[in-house]
């Protein structure tokens, strides 16, 4: 669809998924093997044809710079329209965006303003999914709604705090809006994904800021909506959603894709998940690796023992290391005989034969980038 | 236009049927068939140019040239979409007086004639898409101008027995070349050519308009052009070449070659530590699943797949499925292809975009003692549940 343009939050979460996100955005998070968590948005944008999207970032942004680069893995690389970044300090706005509303309301002149689109598909990248964005948008013009807010039932739980959360009617009308909240089970929660018509996002943003309001689900999409001034509607999203807004939730999400159902709703026929090429060699299984349940992307080189694992590129599994319940990210070096079960592996981590780390499923043991153990 | 001088441009052979490859080329041309999990034949040579420092390529295609062009596209991912130079894909083309289809290997380098001239190359290296093999071509270019050679070929040394299948160059203890045999009965070395050529380009643009003038002429490198240059006087220069080289025109040899990547410490390594790496098209396919509980696996598995049966010594290639209680034993297993539960293949080649039915059996066991029979299943073939495909079955 030539009409829709996307505007992406690069930095929503950062803050909940600690030493992951230290040094990167929560958008360049490598998830699945292969992928970084905003591989799924703009695989989704750019499956729905949008050839126009803002990315908006503002701090730890090198490593989804550098994921992302022009747009070309995602056609977009345009002459006109394309991918653009959005940070602070580069459109005459001199702090930190406190909330997406002033992010937005930074934007409106340099990007949104000069934009044709007439409609707006935000989104973050907590949510792992494949979802036809072709569907929501059509489905909200159908509807005569100023904003639709993408939904997923069986998320809310009473515990997890969710930002937006909604109940709906019978006629799927929400009947109640809940911010910030840990919303009992009846309640469906944000996909962090809305439309809306452009004219409308950049007028919202700008009357929002004039008034110190900055926080988007709290201080527009609730108050107006209670005030009765904006019109929402949600479109329930029924495929697999993986809300990675935690660090057990990551853990948990990368390891629940080894499961068939799972893989396959995320991996669909039509919504292709694009990404950053690195062209490694096939992995090579040796003569006495054992490898069972696992996703294994390129590059590796498996000579020891996996099971129920997520294992990145290039990890190197040596003799006799046996690695359980684990998600290892690229360039791993696992030693002989080394031990691990239930660990988090950033990149470049290098465990020495021999070393036994053991973590909980609510706990896993996490290594930070380029670690040696 | 004036483009900047090059030192050297590059001009692949891709136009061979690979009529000896059977099934496996009734539609694809022979360098765009796939090799060792995620490549294709024709990414060796292309790599090798762009590691060698070579950023002008020409391609010349003929057969089934469509699969070819589409993988190339603007040769991006060799790094080859280049504003100056890059890779262009040569078709024969229709001109204003006489148009005809490439009639040799020489003819195809002179219907380019122009393609190379605007490049105003030094030399020209001349080379063939059906090759496996990792070679570094700038260290052959600074021999071929230290010697102030005018036509430089390289040379592996192989078996004195196996001599009269190749191109045999004798030489003088300085290198030179003094007699060439094409597939002599009673070869006098073992120098065979690769089938890899550095020419001066002011020599081979005179002989290649010579030999096109040559009714009698087969424009052909090995048969015509090469000849008349050594036999004229010319400085021919043989290089010689240790690394792994495979010429992958034959079943077997493909077969062969694809095995030689497997190992601990293959033949034939395509990891690129510290090497030259193998670039290829990559497409966007997540993460594989694996679940092989057997032992002794010794595989290569490229991303995509879904791999659940017993998997032995063998090379699954991008986005292929592999079911339950399905057992692969030295096979290759091309692109996309599907393998349903309970499936048998031993010794085989599976053409890509396959799809093998419940229980079907293709291929079987070597004893050693014969030859080794592989069978082929050729592109986007469907074996039925329960068929059976007998050793050395071509289908």
């Amino acid at each position: 669809m030539k009409n829709i343009m996307g505007l992406v939050f690069a930095n929503i979460y950062d803050s909940s998924l600690g030493q992951l996100t230290n040094k990167r955005t929560l958008a360049s998070l490598p998830f699945g093997g292969r992928y970084r968590q905003i591989d799924f948005t703009l695989s989704n944008l750019a499956n729905a044809g949008v050839r126009h999207i803002g990315v908006v970032t503002q701090y730890n942004f090198q490593s989804l710079m550098n994921h992302v680069g022009s747009g070309e893995e995602w056609d977009l690389e345009l002459e006109e329209g394309g991918l653009e970044f959005i940070t602070p300090f580069s459109m005459g706005v001199g702090n930190n965006f406190r909330g997406k509303l002033e992010a937005i309301e930074a934007c409106s002149k340099g990007f949104l303003e000069r934009a044709k689109e007439d409609y707006v598909i935000l989104a973050d990248a907590a949510v792992v999914c494949a979802i036809n964005l072709e569907d929501v948008v059509k489905a909200h013009i159908a509807s005569g709604k100023d904003v639709t807010v993408v939904v997923k039932a069986g998320i809310a739980n009473d515990r997890k705090q969710l930002d937006l959360a909604v109940r709906l009617d019978e006629e799927g009308e929400i009947s109640d809006m809940a911010v910030d909240y840990a919303a009992p089970e009846d309640y469906l929660a944000s996909m962090g994904i809305f439309v809306m018509r452009r004219e409308l996002l950049m007028q919202t943003a700008e009357e929002c800021v004039a008034h110190n309001r900055y926080r988007f689900e709290r201080e527009f999409i609730l108050q107006d909506w209670a005030d009765g001034k904006l019109s929402v509607g949600a479109y329930e999203f029924d495929d697999v959603a993986l809300f990675n807004e935690s660090t057990e939730e990551y853990f948990r999400n990368n390891l629940a894709i080894i499961e068939k159902e799972i893989r396959h709703g995320l991996y669909r026929d039509g919504l292709t998940i694009y990404t950053k090429v690195r062209d490694q060699v096939p992995t090579y299984y040796g003569e006495n690796c054992e490898i069972n349940d696992c996703i294994v992307a390129d590059g590796c080189v498996l000579l020891g023992t996996a099971d129920n694992s997520v294992l990145f590129r290039r990890v190197r599994l040596s003799t006799g290391a046996f690695v359980k319940n684990c998600v290892i990210m690229a360039n791993c070096e696992i030693g002989i005989g080394a031990h691990l079960e239930y660990c988090i592996l950033d990149k470049d981590v290098k465990i020495n034969a021999g070393v036994k780390l053991i973590g909980t499923p609510e706990h896993p043991v996490i290594l930070n980038r380029g670690d040696v153990v | 236009m004036n483009f900047q001088k090059k030192r050297c441009v590059a001009m692949l052979l891709a136009g061979g049927q690979g009529s000896r490859l059977l099934v496996l080329t009734e539609n694809t041309a022979k360098p765009a068939v796939p090799f060792g999990g995620k490549y294709r034949i024709i990414d060796f040579p292309l790599s090798n140019c762009v590691n060698s420092g070579i950023d002008t390529v020409g391609i010349l295609t003929q057969y089934q040239p469509l699969e070819l062009n589409e993988y190339i596209g603007n040769g991006q991912p060799w790094g080859l979409n280049r504003s100056h130079g890059g890779v262009s894909v040569l078709p024969p083309y229709a001109r204003s007086k006489k148009s005809e289809w490439y009639k040799g290997t020489a003819n195809a380098i002179y219907q380019n004639i122009s393609f190379i001239e605007r490049y105003d190359p030094e030399n020209v290296l001349i080379l063939s898409g059906d090759h496996i093999y990792r070679m570094d071509y700038a260290k052959m270019i600074r021999f071929h101008e230290e010697h102030d050679s005018d036509v430089t070929i390289a040379v592996r040394q192989v078996p004195m027995e196996e001599a009269s299948r190749f191109g045999i160059m004798n030489t003088n203890p300085d290198g030179s070349i003094y007699e060439f045999e094409e597939k002599p009965k009673h070869p006098k070395s073992n120098n065979a050519s690769m089938g890899i050529y550095v020419f001066k380009w002011s020599i081979l643009k005179q002989y290649l308009i010579a030999d096109e003038e040559d009714p009698n002429s087969e424009n052909d490198f090995g048969k015509n052009v090469i000849p008349a240059i050594l036999n004229a006087g010319h400085k021919l220069f043989a290089y010689d070449f240790e690394g792994y080289w495979k010429d992958v025109g034959t079943i077997s040899s493909l077969w062969e070659a694809n095995m030689e990547t497997l190992g601990p410490d293959p033949e034939f390594n395509l990891y690129g530590d510290g090497v030259a790496k193998i670039y290829a098209r990559n497409y966007a396919l997540p993460a594989s699943y694996i679940d092989v509980h057997s032992k002794n696996i010794n595989c290569l598995i490229a991303e995509g797949c879904e791999v659940y049966g017993d998997i032995h010594h063998s090379v699954i290639s991008t986005g292929c499925r592999v079911g339950k209680g399905a057992l692969i034993e030295d096979s290759v297993i091309m692109p996309n292809t599907v393998i349903e539960d309970g499936v048998i293949i031993r010794n085989a080649i599976i053409g890509e975009d396959c799809k093998v039915c419940k229980g079907a059996v293709i291929g079987g066991t070597f004893t050693g003692t014969e030859k080794r029979q592989i069978s082929v299943v050729g592109k986007a073939h469907v074996i039925e549940a329960n068929q059976v495909v007998k050793p050395g079955e071509v289908i």
